[in-house]
């Protein structure tokens, strides 16, 4: 019985972890402050989806900011071009990566004196994640 | 050993040695830029006559005295600009921390003139450290200086009434006689530009 029972342990401990795993995850926010007198700016994260199923971000929103896109800046033959991404789709059990240079979330028309922000990501009309961060300099 | 012989022998170590450091110094080609392309040639800046951040009047003996290190891009564009904007200031950073002299200055030319007013672009360059230039004016002069430079330049419409603009993403570095002396293709690396501009910059200029 002694034996068993750390194994038991550690069944349930897996499984209480797993089942408090959320289904998309945030990681490495990194929001940042306009440059001042622009009214955008951008923002990189790392979204992970841990469910067996794809995840399909459509929009953004924030009370901070006018409008949030998702945007995805590509570098072809040495011209930087940005584009709007439309939909997003995480697959199962994979991070998507916005990093500076590629995938970005474009923030527009910032409320004035914003320190911090609310990001809603939705896939149709419901919030699958809610991201609260610091505005970076 | 005779102390004749240990003589002859201790001038024929520093014979060897020095024949040995000469023929290093002579074989050794001197430090190349590993990403930088340095032109053979230098060329003019094309004439323009476009603004400053203050909005005062400038021609293309506004590159001249100073090394640049110039980028075209615009201030409404969140992504790359201020990406490459920082690695460059991060690169003035470290090459004045390493005592590197002279260094070069900064310099912003607009490809979106219609936003980029003067007071938009002191903003937007003030913002990544002292002594940056900022270049913007009549969308005419900035194609005269851009394509002088063999810079792309192209406004794409997004959604309704907003655009972006595509744009050659390089770094130009111009040399003191206002010349194009040297670029840097994209993606840049901070370590890129430490490397390499201690080199350019003390080529035959």
């Amino acid at each position: 019985m002694s034996r068993e029972f750390p194994a038991l342990a550690l069944v349930v401990l897996l499984a209480s972890c797993s089942a408090e795993k959320a289904p998309l995850v945030a990681s490495d926010v990194d929001i940042r402050k306009p440059v001042p007198g622009m009214n955008m700016s951008a923002g990189y994260l790392a979204l992970t989806n841990n469910t067996s199923r794809p995840v399909v971000i459509t929009h953004v929103d924030s009370t901070q900011f006018g409008s949030v896109e998702l945007h995805e800046s590509v570098l072809e033959d040495g011209v930087s071009r940005m584009r709007p991404l439309g939909e997003l789709t995480i697959p199962p059990r994979q991070t998507v990566r916005f990093e500076p240079g590629g995938k970005h979330l474009m923030l527009m028309r910032p409320a004035i004196g914003a320190d911090t922000v609310t990001l809603d990501f939705y896939s149709g009309d419901t919030v699958v994640l809610t991201v609260n961060a610091s505005l970076q300099d | 050993m005779k102390p004749r012989n240990a003589f002859i022998a201790l001038v024929a170590l520093i014979a060897i040695a020095m024949g040995t450091w000469t023929s290093y110094r002579l074989m050794t080609p001197p430090p190349a830029p590993q990403t930088a392309t340095v032109f053979p040639a230098a060329t003019a800046l094309p004439e323009f006559s476009l603004l400053d951040q203050y909005g005062n009047p400038v021609g293309r003996e506004v590159f001249e005295g100073q090394w640049d290190l110039v980028f075209f891009g615009y201030t409404h564009c969140p992504d790359i600009c201020p990406l490459t904007m920082q690695t460059l200031a991060s690169a003035r950073r470290r090459l004045a921390e390493s005592g590197q002299d002279p260094l070069p200055r900064i310099v912003f030319v607009s490809v979106d003139p219609e936003r980029d007013t003067p007071d938009l672009m002191r903003q937007y360059v003030d913002y990544f450290g002292d002594g940056n230039l900022g270049i913007t004016g009549e969308p005419d002069e900035i194609r005269k200086l851009a394509g002088g430079l063999g810079i792309y330049y192209e406004k794409t419409a997004v959604v309704d009434d907003t655009y972006t603009v595509d744009h050659s993403a390089i770094v130009i570095v111009v040399n003191p006689r206002g010349e194009f002396h040297a670029l840097f293709g994209a993606p840049h690396e901070v370590a890129n530009f430490v490397h390499d501009l201690p080199i350019i910059m003390v080529q035959k200029q």
